[in-house]
């Protein structure tokens, strides 16, 4: 990296790059106006009235942020009336110990901006309008106003720079002054080259700060014109990408304890084009070494792997990941997801190809919202079959009979969580949201906000807790209870209902030989091939309030939720104590996965073959970390994980560490306090973690 | 027919080429004073004990059910703190091959199946159904052996074997012999055949034993030999303690060796280049 992203790279680190939201003013509103109205305005007036963040060091600048005194953008919900009242009532609070609100995440769809810019929105706002409804029509114009604002505000911002650039020395000036007049055109108008193309995301991220998209397909065009005529080299491009890269760092504030934490502005490289064709390309891999480059938290990138993807792209990619302190970069299959997105969700190919990952590890589309986050106990329904149902299980016969009893429950949770989840959105869709909307076509095209469904191709995925809890479970009942009989149904009920007390033996039986998913026999692969089954069954065809399909996930996120919903949860058949946390994500668990990774693996590929679950899907691997020192192991390793994708995993993170380096850091957190983990989509010092989080993390089994 | 086993590692990315699946077979004809799976030398399916995880609370006792042990793994599976541990199963070429052939799909590459132990040689026949299932099945095989063995074992298994990992441990004879209890003569006498009747990959992995074989005259010896025998293929493999802990669960006591440095290795590794 130059000496200029050097210096940009200090103050970001020290925090200075953070753009301030400058105070406005309330102003009293006539009494006749509207709310869609005054909110707009009052949304307006914020924006012209924000000061630029100015630096001599700048290629860039235009990034503004806000206080919640207004409407802001659809991410971090500033001045969003209606969702704040929800999260007060439903936000970390477990409602009947089955269902937590959680934040949503939108992408939105730079292409259209890049293409026409504002001007051009503005325009085909005009033309939609007269075909409006009354309140549309409303929102329209709130829109148009919008964008006008967001003009004048750069035109007013490039007059600033080019006041500051003159104390500047020649080459400062010089920058400064190429910025100033670029401010004037984009993102007023569609981008010419690469620098406006970069320049108008730039600015355009304070419409939607969260996730950058597929940066390296709409970039494309412009490196591919650029390399070509001879305007742009490729360190240029990498120094663009950089201060890009560094602005996304920066929306955090140092204080926030997300500044550290990878699980906001994720983005893609690669994946299926609409053409069929694999799109990693020369920038993809230009785009992962900037920015692994950076000693910076965010953002996070992933590569979406497909089967056309060469060997020696994950070859590349993986070797990046491990040389990476940071913990940046995650994998996804394409092949899992497109044909979930196209058979389950019914979007036309060309859709489906346009998805990136955001946030932890959400999928959204390009241009969309993800239509839900919220989070459910899946184990719940076992913990009632077991403490509450137990004489009609003492009655089934076999592990059949047992499972439609299991069936009944897990979808009367469902319907609840899912009942829950439109509620929650039901909330939130009583705002408006204005300066995000403007950048998602549909939203443009409908006149309808962001909040409200106006996205065009979406997904609802809430994420369920306790997967591995639950399929162990069964595991027990059908294996020990059913199969080999070592167990009466009888003596389980007793021991659950006693919280294993005085059945220590009858646990240790069950934890030292039952057949736990991730050790790949019959059994483990049978039943949770089943559990997802149902999933299936129950979710396929079924539609949110807003009329997206439904997928499921297993992500955690920040929150603690599997400590939450395990601390209601009562003693279950896995072995778990009543108030244990439930696991989350599918991947190595405490231990129990005695098999290998091969093993582990093959479990994860082929639990899922519909894709029910190609949601907010996370496979945490943790890997000695020997595998990587020797260039041998680490070959096999890469390919391994291309022949899981290619059996049918959807994702996969990488931590390499070893147990007991987990268990030094927890003890003594200031002799590891660059100790770097993969969590549950976003990554962080694992000293910096909750201790339940940290425990969790320590319970996992690392591969060797 | 069975064989006795003590482990399945799957998804390894040593004993051989790519990502295999290494079985570890109970039984050894040599006494390697630094041996890393002790628990393998033994035929029989042995009860392991830790004596310093036993915490003292008898389980063990209250769930026996027979007077002598009878090697039913009940205790094992009741001991809270992982004291006891059952070495060995027995096991069918059929099994064997059917838990090998759930991870064919990572074999691609060179990777497949690894025989190991102990000396797996010692059950020619069970082996030589299990790697004919193997090769039947397009999976690659390898045999990890000391050479310790008729001829005919080595020759029973050669058909179906894509590669011979094939332990030197030194030539000096009386340094074998003090070192692992038998004469290094048939095993030569054995690689030399090997080499002449056999067209697929012959490895040779020869363990640098602090205080054994750890000095340059000795391994310049080893590379004389193979050199007379046109064999190219060498790793080192540099003595661990990892296995230290088994021969306190075997009531063994153990022969103490230094690990041999870094810098030791990179000037050893210089000698077959």
């Amino acid at each position: 990296m130059n000496e200029r992203i050097k210096a940009l790279c200090r103050l970001t680190l020290d925090g200075k790059m953070y753009v301030r939201p400058t105070p406005v003013a309330a102003v009293e509103c006539p009494e006749n106006m509207g709310r869609i109205e005054r909110e707009a305005d009052e949304l307006c007036r914020y924006i012209m009235n924000q000061e630029p963040l100015l630096s001599e060091h700048m290629a860039f600048c235009g990034r503004f942020n806000f206080d919640g005194s207004v409407v802001g953008d659809a991410f971090k919900r500033g001045g969003h009336k209606y969702t704040q009242q929800a999260l007060n009532k439903y936000y970390l609070k477990p409602q009947e110990n089955l269902s937590t609100m959680e934040w949503q995440h939108a992408t939105a769809d730079y292409r259209q901006v890049l293409d026409i810019g504002l001007f051009g929105i503005m325009e085909k706002l005009k033309l939609s309008y007269f075909a409006l409804e009354d309140e549309r029509r409303d929102f329209s114009l709130a829109l148009h106003k919008v964008a006008g604002t967001i003009i004048r505000w750069c035109e007013g911002v490039s007059r600033k720079i080019r006041e500051f650039a003159k104390a500047a020395g020649e080459e400062n000036r010089k920058r400064l002054t190429r910025l100033a007049n670029n401010l004037a055109s984009v993102p007023k108008h569609g981008a010419k080259d690469f620098y406006q193309a970069v320049l108008t995301i730039y600015v355009c991220f304070s419409a939607d700060p969260d996730s950058v998209g597929t940066l390296d397909r709409y970039l494309q065009p412009y490196y591919d014109k650029g390399i070509a005529d001879g305007t742009l080299t490729r360190e240029e491009a990498k120094e663009y990408l950089q201060e890009l890269f560094l602005m996304l760092q920066a929306s955090t504030p140092k204080e926030s304890v997300h500044f550290t934490r990878g699980g906001e502005s994720h983005f893609c490289v690669g994946g299926y084009l609409p053409n069929g064709q694999d799109g990693f390309t020369d920038l993809s891999l230009l785009i992962i070494e900037s920015m692994v480059e950076l000693p910076t938290y965010i953002p996070q990138v992933t590569l979406r792997w497909t089967e056309k993807t060469p060997t020696e792209v994950l070859y590349k990619v993986m070797d990046l990941e491990r040389q990476d302190p940071h913990k940046r970069i995650a994998f996804t299959n394409d092949e899992k997801r497109i044909k979930c997105y196209t058979e389950i969700c019914g979007f036309p190919y060309e859709r489906a190809v346009n998805y990136t990952m955001v946030g932890c590890n959400e999928p959204a589309f390009l241009g969309a919202i993800t239509g839900s986050n919220s989070k459910g106990n899946i184990l719940r329904c076992v913990e009632t079959l077991f403490h509450k149902r137990d004489e009609k299980i003492l009655a089934a016969s076999d592990f059949d009979s047992f499972y439609s009893l299991f069936e009944e429950e897990l979808f009367s949770d469902l319907q609840k969580i899912f009942d829950y989840d439109d509620m929650y959105n039901s909330e939130r869709a009583k705002d408006y949201s204005y300066i995000s909307s403007l950048f998602f076509e549909e939203c443009v095209y409908s006149a309808k906000s962001l909040t409200q469904g106006g996205g065009k191709t979406v997904t609802a995925s809430p994420m369920l807790i306790g997967v591995t809890n639950l399929i162990d479970s069964l595991i027990v009942v059908k294996q020990l209870v059913y199969d080999k009989k070592k167990i009466t149904m009888a003596e389980l009920i007793q021991a659950l209902k006693n919280n294993w007390a005085g059945y220590e033996d009858t646990r240790t039986l069950i934890l030292k030989t039952a057949e736990f998913f991730g050790n790949d026999t019959d059994t483990s692969s049978t039943v949770s091939k089943r559990v997802y089954d149902s999933l299936y069954r129950f979710y396929y065809g079924k539609k949110n309030l807003f009329g997206y399909p439904w997928l499921v996930g297993d992500l955690l996120g920040y929150n603690e939720h599997h400590k939450w919903f395990g601390e209601g949860t009562l003693a279950t058949p896995d072995g778990r104590y009543s108030g244990q946390s439930l696991k989350f994500a599918i991947g190595q668990s405490e231990g129990k996965d005695r098999e290998g990774l091969s093993a582990l693996l093959n479990d994860v590929a082929g639990l899922d073959k519909a894709g029910i679950a190609c949601g907010s899907t996370v496979t945490n691997l943790y890997l000695d970390k020997s595998l990587i020192e020797n260039e041998g192991s680490f070959r096999s390793l890469v390919l391994m994980l291309e022949e899981y994708f290619r059996q049918g995993g959807v994702h996969f993170q990488l931590t390499y560490t070893s147990k007991e380096d987990l268990i030094k850091a927890k003890k003594d957190p200031q002799s590891y306090s660059g100790l770097r983990v993969r969590v549950t989509g976003f990554s962080d010092y694992f000293v910096k973690l909750k201790p339940s989080i940290q425990d969790d993390i320590i319970e996992r089994t690392v591969k060797k | 027919m069975k064989a006795t086993i003590f482990d399945i590692q799957r998804g390894s990315f040593v004993d051989g080429p790519g990502i295999r699946t290494t079985v570890f077979f109970k039984g050894c004809n040599l006494r390697c004073k630094w041996c890393h799976n002790p628990e393998g030398i033994d035929r029989e399916i042995k009860m392991l004990f830790y004596e310093s995880k036993c915490i003292g609370c008898k389980k063990c006792k209250s769930v026996c059910k027979s007077k002598a042990c009878i090697l039913c793994g009940e205790c094992a599976i009741y001991c809270p703190s992982m004291a006891r541990e059952i070495c060995g199963r027995e096991i069918t070429p059929r099994e064997l091959f059917d838990i090998i052939a759930r991870d064919k799909h990572y074999y691609k590459n060179g990777g497949g199946a690894t025989f190991s132990g102990g000396e797996c040689l010692l059950n020619p026949d069970f082996l030589r159904e299990t790697l004919s299932l193997c090769k039947e099945n397009g999976i690659g095989t390898a045999i990890d052996t000391a050479g310790n063995v008729p001829y005919e074992s080595i020759e029973r298994v050669m058909p179906y074997t894509d590669i011979f990992l094939y332990d030197i441990k030194c030539i000096t004879k009386e340094l074998h012999k003090a070192g692992t209890g038998v004469s290094n003569g048939l095993i030569l006498e054995n690689l030399k055949r090997l080499k002449k009747d056999f067209c697929g990959r012959i490895i040779i992995r020869i363990p640098i034993i602090g205080g054994f074989n750890d000095t340059e005259e000795e391994l310049r010896k080893i590379k004389a030999f193979l050199d007379s025998l046109e064999i190219e293929e060498v790793e080192l493999l540099p003595y661990h303690t990892l296995g230290v802990h088994k021969y306190e669960a075997l009531g063994i006591d153990q022969t103490e060796f230094s690990v041999p440095s870094e810098g030791q290795m990179s000037a050893f590794r210089e000698i077959f280049k």
